[in-house]
């Protein structure tokens, strides 16, 4: 079997998405499920294809113009003090 | 061999609104997230939108700076956590599939010396945070959202610098690019950062951040150096590592997190479509561009205007579009002069700027009435304050504070014999030693609040003194 | 008064004085109260839809002009904003958001004088198949309540297939519109990629998703599409589509078109039912004068890997704003520091939200994403070259929406990639951003089939045309609640 996801990837892969988990064990597992399946990828002989994009001229991109956004926007989000989002303390 | 590369970020301040939004671009100003929309605060269900503008002022960019650019323009999402990233991503370039962010490989001449512009892309600013509370359990960061979005130009070199001198110019040039673009006002707080790398005798690459202006980049660099000089003679190893500058204690110190640790994700930003560029539209925006320093300076000597004077006043977009629209053929001297000596030290911050009530007429009425001999070349100084205070017309001007020139020959005899009587030791002295003799002149200027002819003035003192 | 009648049918019988769009609002909600205890098709309601039906029977009344929806009731997928109510993505995550703003979409639908009745259930940011993964509880299939509705846009089907609403709007990322609407046997749609704009719309896998209507008939869809459909200025991906009229000649019919069935989905893994009935579809359409031929897509083999390759990269970068810091639920911040905090919010989170968030930080990292998002980003555009080739020669494709038939609540939650293979039919159309549409044909036991039909990039008329023609080959049996 290659590619044997470690616990301590995932633990890694966590931290890097910002989420606090409690069975990493249930996720090796997973992960590696679907990293074989994803191996399949490989034999799609695709190694020497370009990618396709969405192209927008840059005419049709939108024009510089100031719009004042015509409501009290902070008022309708969580966590504000006196027109400041309050965050946690940063270390 | 000292290397010195930089990393400079640009807000494009002179632009109505943000990269993705139409709230404005200059944050300045405004009440604590006042200035927000569902796009830049990130709301769930929210989506970018380009600024046509930023896309083509930064573009101007990259051509005067001598960069290739792409026909097609791509977009990718840095991926971190904080609390100033409204997305927890931050839209940005990179040259992962082949080059296509703003522009890349350019060069600027420094004093002699090329340097080699890396890459230039176009990317959004984060907002603001403010860290409140003093005890360990009550310190809460605060978020102000005005700033995020703002379109940034990230402009990336070589480490070609090799002392801080360089970098210095090169900043400075940069400055009046940006300014003589119309895309950026440098001289606002903020609207200017940079982080540098250096290297000393092949040593390791350290990085410098958190530099939050250009006077401090220096001051960093400065400091940097000094350090790894001292720790290569003392044969202790430069460790490659990233350092932040502490403005309180200005020093670098050693940052926490190590460069690498964090892993970016970086994919396409599949919000936006590749930009792309016609040469229709990229010969418009050659067209577009306003004149170049080097250019304009060029110009100016052919008009005979000496070179510093010239230097001076092409890098100076505020002076060098009044001299643009007020000089003519003959004049064109007198108005460099008028503008560099007496104008520029008048109006020496931007707020004076925005409240001078001078045009280009009143420099050219003030050139024709120094040529006419009307006034003085130093009441036309004092005339030039009165323009730049009231905007009231020249002529009004000469007449109301009576700035003409005297030229009665009977009237400047009386003030000269006054001074005469005055200044018996000087009048001595005078006879023998030539330099006197303009402090005399001086006295005369005094006494006529400039107004006198100072031909005939240095003729009759000559007379009397013989 | 007839709850199941179509939106075209519903705006008929108003303007004819038949029934007050006050009433049959107020016989919906009696609907809803009698059903949806069961069903859980509603997340949450809007509780002003009376005094909305009033305002425009007084309008009518006063002889003023009002919307072309004439007050028809509607459901709106809880990952679409609407301004004012809460819009939570069936997740705990976003149990207390309330949308201060609305969905671009939901302005044209609001500006044609839709009443929307409320909020519908989904699988948790749209990730699933089923609407089991909800945070809030699965929803029920009103053909048989111990089976699921298909998903992620469960909820939504389920409204307009048990007359708790005319029609709906949910999102399809690969397949989340189509599939249950095969399942619950009503009609879903997911147009040209572009063509409905995702302003509002909480993103999952943005460079594929669309919005797309879920109707009693292909007119209904078609009526819809001329109201939301169209470039806008608030979503760079979005395309001019010159203002088509999608229901003008929606019975051109399809005589002399070519339509090729995807060997690769009518073979082994598709159940015999489904098999069944596709080849009764082809039936039909031979019957209206098509020509059928069989095609083969060799890349469709890696489509579901490249899907969710993709998708579960965009997925981990798109839901990392939701660190509970501006909106979210209840979690006081005092005494954290800032990672550990956003670490532990994010814990709430659903099973397989957090299972596509560490697959989506995996696969980009800097050590794989060479390996596997470059990859699928290459089969995705390989697929698209072939698929391409295969309307140089053929009208549309066609294949069952979904290779098996409806499925217990409970029955495959458990195995990943089985549930990820009932997204096999239904994929390639989100990755090429082919438009295409689930329309019911069948009921094989009392449970729903729907045949899927693809057409080429822009060609949503034709399409419509096509599905047209083959839902007027069928009269279905009513739904038994």
């Amino acid at each position: 079997m290659k590619n044997l996801v470690s616990k301590e990837e995932i633990e890694n892969v966590a931290k890097l998405m910002r989420i606090e988990l409690d069975d990493h064990i249930v996720h090796v597992d997973r992960v590696q499920k679907m990293i074989e399946y994803f191996d399949i990828l490989d034999k799609a002989g695709v190694e020497s294809e370009e990618f396709d994009v969405q192209e927008k001229s840059i005419t049709k991109l939108r024009e510089d113009k100031y719009i004042p956004y015509d409501e009290k926007l902070i008022e309708a989000l969580k966590n504000y003090k006196e027109n400041y989002v309050r965050a946690p303390k940063m270390v | 061999m000292t290397k010195i590369g930089l990393e400079i970020h640009c807000q494009l301040t002179n632009l109505e609104s943000k990269l993705f939004c139409s709230c404005k671009a200059n944050y300045r100003g405004f009440e604590p997230n006042a200035n927000i929309c569902p796009v830049c605060i990130g709301l769930p269900g929210s989506l970018p939108r380009l600024n046509k503008k930023a896309v083509e002022k930064a573009t101007m960019i990259a051509m005067s700076l001598n960069c290739n650019t792409p026909d097609k323009l791509a977009f990718f999402r840095k991926n971190y956590f904080y609390p100033d990233l409204p997305k927890n991503f931050q839209i940005t370039q990179l040259n992962v599939y082949g080059e296509h962010s703003i522009g890349q490989n350019g060069t600027i001449l420094v004093d002699d010396k090329e340097i080699r512009i890396r890459r230039i892309q176009l990317e959004e600013d984060p907002g603001r945070l403010i860290y409140e509370g003093i005890s360990e359990k009550t310190q809460i960061t605060l978020v102000d959202y005005n700033r995020a979005g703002t379109p940034l130009v990230e402009i990336v070199t070589e480490p070609d610098f090799e002392n801080e001198r360089q970098v210095r110019l090169f900043l400075n040039i940069l400055s009046d690019l940006l300014d003589n673009l119309d895309v950026s006002n440098p001289s606002l707080e903020g609207a200017m950062r940079a982080d540098g790398n250096i290297s000393i005798e092949g040593g390791n690459k350290v990085e410098i951040k958190n530099v939050n202006s250009f006077h401090d980049l220096e001051k960093a660099l400065h400091f940097e150096i000094t350090r790894q000089e001292s720790l290569i003679s003392r044969d202790i190893p430069i460790e490659q590592e990233t350092r932040h500058w502490d403005d309180k204690r200005k020093i670098t110190i050693s940052a926490r997190i190590k460069e690498g640790e964090e892993d970016y994700r970086y994919f396409l930003e599949g919000d936006i479509p590749w930009i792309t560029i016609d040469s229709q539209t990229l010969n418009k925006l050659k067209a577009d561009m306003p004149e170049s320093i080097s250019s304009k300076k060029e110009r100016y000597i052919t008009k005979q205007i000496p070179a510093q004077v010239a230097e001076v006043l092409s890098s100076d977009k505020f002076c060098s579009d009044l001299f643009e629209l007020a000089h003519n053929e003959s004049n064109a001297i007198v108005i460099a002069n008028l503008i560099t000596t007496d104008l520029m030290g008048l109006v020496d911050t931007d707020e004076k700027r925005e409240k001078s009530k001078l045009t280009h007429q009143h420099l050219t009425d003030l050139a024709n009435s120094i040529e006419t001999k009307e006034i003085t070349r130093t009441s036309a100084k004092t005339a030039l304050q009165e323009c730049v205070a009231t905007g009231l017309p020249v002529s009004e001007i000469i007449s109301t504070l009576d700035l003409g020139h005297v030229s009665d020959e009977s009237e400047l005899n009386k003030i000269i014999d006054e001074i005469f009587i005055q200044e018996p030791n000087t009048v001595e002295q005078a006879k023998t030693n030539p330099e006197t003799i303009n402090y005399l002149i001086g006295k005369v200027m005094e006494k006529t609040k400039g107004r006198a002819d100072p031909t005939l003035t240095l003729n009759i003192i000559n007379k009397k003194l013989s | 008064m007839n709850l199941g009648i179509s939106a075209l049918r519903y705006v008929e019988e108003v303007k004819n004085g038949s029934f007050t769009i006050e009433e049959f609002i107020s016989k919906t909600v009696e609907q809803i109260k009698k059903h949806d205890g069961k069903l859980h098709a509603y997340l949450s309601f809007d509780d002003h839809v009376i005094e909305q039906a009033r305002n425009l029977d007084r309008k009518i009344a006063n002889k003023e002009k009002i919307g072309s929806c004439f007050g028809m009731p509607i459901s709106i997928k809880d990952n679409i904003c609407v301004k004012g109510g809460k819009t939570t993505c069936a997740s705990k995550m976003l149990e207390n958001f309330v949308a201060p703003y609305d969905a671009t979409v939901i302005l044209k639908l609001k500006s044609e004088d839709v009443i929307i009745i409320g909020k519908t259930n989904l699988d948790e940011f749209a990730m699933g198949i089923s609407t089991e993964f909800s945070a809030y509880g699965t929803s029920h299939n009103p053909w048989n309540t111990d089976y699921v509705p298909g998903g992620s846009s469960g909820g939504s089907a389920v409204s307009v297939s048990a007359f708790e609403c005319i029609a709906s709007l949910g999102s399809d990322t690969g397949g989340s519109v189509r599939n249950p609407a095969s399942f619950c046997s009503v009609v879903g749609f997911k147009p040209t990629y572009g063509l409905i704009s995702r302003y509002g719309l909480i993103s999952y896998a943005n460079s594929i998703e669309q919005i797309g209507p879920l109707t009693r008939t292909v007119e209904d869809t078609a009526f819809f599409l001329n109201i939301i459909s169209g470039f806008d200025p608030n979503d760079d991906t979005t395309i001019d589509n010159k203002n088509e009229d999608y229901l003008s000649n929606i019975d051109a019919g399809v005589e002399g078109k070519k339509i090729g069935i995807i060997k690769e989905m009518v073979g082994q893994g598709t159940d015999k039912e489904v098999v069944s009935a596709t080849n009764n579809a082809i039936k039909k359409f031979e019957e209206l004068g098509a020509k059928i031929e069989e095609i083969s897509l060799d890349m469709i083999d890696y489509s579901v890997a490249s899907y969710y390759t993709i998708t579960s990269t965009e997925a981990g970068s798109n839901l990392a704003r939701y660190d509970n810091l501006r909106y979210g639920y209840d979690f006081p911040l005092e005494g954290y520091e800032f990672n550990s905090y956003i670490s532990k919010a994010r814990k709430n989170f659903g099973p397989e939200v957090t299972r596509r968030m560490i697959l989506g930080g995996f696969v980009p990292s800097a050590g794989y994403a060479g390996k596997y998002f470059l990859k699928a980003l290459r089969v995705k555009k390989k697929l698209t070259d072939e698929i391409n080739e295969a309307f140089k020669k053929i009208d549309f494709l066609i294949a069952p929406t979904v290779p098996v038939l409806p499925f217990k609540i409970g029955e495959k939650i458990d195995d990943p990639v089985a549930l990820f293979l009932l997204d096999f039919n239904t994929v390639i159309a989100n990755l090429t951003g082919k438009p295409a549409i689930s329309v019911p044909f069948e009921i094989s036991n009392g449970l729903p089939i729907g045949i899927q039909l693809i057409a080429n990039s822009m060609q949503d008329k034709p399409l419509l045309q096509a599905a047209y023609a083959l839902q007027n080959t069928v009269k279905l049996p009513e739904v038994p609640i």
